[in-house]
């Protein structure tokens, strides 16, 4: 893998290594991450409840769900911070538990804090992690220079960490993972308290890196990045996996809730109650200063408020036609409300949660 | 990735080892307790006594390498908890043993470095009747690696802040300076005494030093060494105990 740079190639294993490794992964040929029945207990809490999933090779896979639900929790397990106290996981193969040196070898991991060491430089920093997983001397300072070059951060690489921005450390903590070459990548809320450049570039530079073909693990609580980025995504809530599938045929499956969303120049507090009473209406969410109305025929509901507008006198300045949103999903399938970010600009529309497309 | 050869392990634990000396040797905890502390117990139990040099200069080696050994994995295991900066060694190819054993040899570097500038200027200040370097030079190193392996010990507890581990710590290290013939000679001290110095490491190092400066073993020097091996395995097997409860546990 290369990373759109030279980082060096594997070394060829010994003929009969190679054989056996074959056997061995036979049966589970393609798969970067096996789960099965993966449980954790904290005392008597049970915080993932035996859930089991596969990743393919070279896929970005997102877990989805809000806070508490199991994400970081599982995420330890399959990174062998944290021991399972039931069931199992594969890495490319490895048992986490069994194999954890194996398994390890073939992993980077970037958690949900910045867990750079401050005191030291950037290239202090990737070297160390070079060394950690023992890559050899010259492909270790070959590695480091082509990801601190990758992340823009090659001109600062003789700085102490303490002085970079939060995003900077983001960057400097996914090029420390990347460093042994690995062959799955598990990044938990990599975005997370981030300005919006530092995630559009983030979000650029997984991508890439997926592209190229690294398989990629997202948890995340922000259900448009998991859209934007994951070939698939796993809903978690309350340590149970609720559904795993593409974030289109998600969507898909929630074709029934649609929406049409209205907002008028001047409105009273009576025109909810009216817009409620309004035929084909199941249910309505006031949003600001837009009122949302729920339903599964969105052409009889749009024909009633135009007809209700005129009737009150009312001048609507939008409507819009909304498809199920993978919130409503996560909705639907959790019975939870997922975090909200804070907006911080007309930018982040593509970045905070529950942006929906007027698909009709 | 293969299985990693030991001398791969031993590699990664000394990249450890020499990631803690470049982080940690310098804060303030690591001063405090390290130097500070023990040159001012020293100090306050030694002015105006009128002490023979072969009693002193042992008495000076044995705080410095007990102090300064068991400092540095309290400072640096509880801040890297913290920060999460732990959880790199848990998630990379390297055993918990080999972790342990780079974060230990931190201990050990700083302990023998402080004690033997401690005990070269000892020697020039009180001198000493006689040198024998080998054995002085292995206790200390023996005494670096057990008291850093007892810190590592505490430090292996799941707390987040080296004051959390020192605290309880201070608690067992301050009363075994007091049961381990420092300040009484172990031949002052009655039978239960002795006993009860028996079971203090710092005991053995005290001893050690004695003979490696021209006094006498209390114990014997087969038995400090042995004593001092079998605390230093006991230390080592309860931080990985410790570490493998708390990878179950969280």
């Amino acid at each position: 893998m290369t990373y759109g740079m030279t980082l060096g190639h594997d070394e060829i294993p010994h003929i009969d290594t190679f054989i056996y490794m074959s056997m061995l992964h036979s049966s589970n040929m393609g798969k970067a991450i096996i789960a099965r029945g993966l449980t954790k207990y904290y005392g008597d809490l049970l915080a993932v409840d035996h859930i089991s999933f596969d990743v393919e090779e070279g896929e970005f896979f997102g877990f989805l769900g809000p806070n508490g639900a199991g994400k970081t929790t599982t995420i330890r397990m399959l990174t062998g911070v944290s021991m399972p106290s039931e069931g199992s996981a594969t890495i490319m193969g490895f048992d986490i538990v069994k194999q954890p040196v194996e398994a390890k070898g073939l992993m980077g991991i970037v958690p949900d804090i910045s867990n750079v060491y401050e005191e030291l430089t950037a290239w202090d920093n990737l070297i160390f992690t070079g060394k950690l997983y023992g890559v050899p001397k010259a492909k270790r300072e070959e590695r480091a220079a082509g990801l601190l070059r990758l992340f823009n951060l090659y001109e600062r690489r003789g700085e102490r960490i303490r002085g970079f921005s939060r995003g900077m450390k983001r960057k400097v903590c996914i090029a420390m993972a990347l460093m042994n070459d690995s062959k799955v990548l598990f990044l938990d809320e990599p975005t997370s308290g981030l300005d919006v450049d530092s995630v559009l570039e983030i979000r650029r530079l997984v991508r890439e890196l997926n592209r190229d073909g690294l398989t990629i693990f997202l948890t995340t609580h922000n259900l448009e990045e998991a859209s934007q980025l994951c070939d698939r995504i796993a809903i978690i809530n309350r340590g149970k996996i609720v559904a795993i599938d593409t974030p289109e045929r998600l969507r898909h499956v929630m074709r029934g809730v649609q929406s049409v969303e209205v907002a008028f120049k001047a409105a009273s507090k009576d025109v909810e109650e009216g817009l409620k009473a309004l035929r084909g209406v199941s249910s309505l969410q006031k949003l600001g200063d837009k009122y949302r109305l729920y339903t599964d025929d969105p052409s009889t509901v749009l024909q009633e408020v135009f007809t209700y507008s005129k009737m009150v006198g009312l001048t609507p300045i939008s409507i819009n036609t909304l498809g199920p949103s993978l919130e409503d999903v996560f909705l639907k399938l959790t019975g939870r409300e997922m975090e909200r970010e804070i907006p911080r600009g007309p930018e982040m529309d593509g970045i905070r949660m529950g942006r929906r497309g007027g698909d009709g | 990735m293969g299985r990693a050869s030991i001398w791969d392990e031993l590699q990664r634990a000394w990249a450890i080892t020499v990631k803690d000396m470049r982080i940690y040797y310098l804060r303030p905890a690591s001063i405090m307790f390290g130097i500070l502390f023990p040159l001012t117990l020293f100090l306050s139990f030694t002015v105006g006594r009128n002490m023979p040099p072969e009693r002193l200069v042992p008495i000076l080696a044995a705080q410095t390498v007990f102090w300064a050994s068991s400092s540095i994995g309290p400072v640096a295991i509880p801040l890297e908890r913290r920060l999460k900066t732990f959880d790199r060694y848990l998630s990379a190819p390297i055993s918990l043993t080999s972790v342990l054993f780079g974060k230990i040899l931190a201990g050990v570097i700083y302990g023998l470095a402080v004690s033997t500038l401690s005990l070269a200027v000892g020697i020039a200040i009180y001198g000493a009747s006689k040198i024998n370097i080998p054995i002085i030079m292995f206790s200390l190193a023996l005494s670096s690696l057990g008291f850093s392996a007892f810190g590592i010990m505490f430090a292996s507890i799941p707390w987040e802040s080296p004051g959390e581990v020192m605290m309880p710590m201070n608690f067992v290290r301050i009363p075994l300076l007091f049961i381990s013939g420092l300040f009484i000679p172990l031949e002052n001290l009655p039978m239960l005494g002795q006993a009860v110095a028996f079971i203090s490491p710092l005991t053995h190092t005290l001893d050690l030093l004695k003979l490696g400066l021209g006094s006498n073993s209390f114990f014997g020097i087969a038995t400090n060494i042995s004593m001092l091996i079998l605390f230093t395995t006991l230390f080592i097997g309860m931080s990985t105990l410790f570490h493998r409860k708390t990878m179950k546990k969280e």
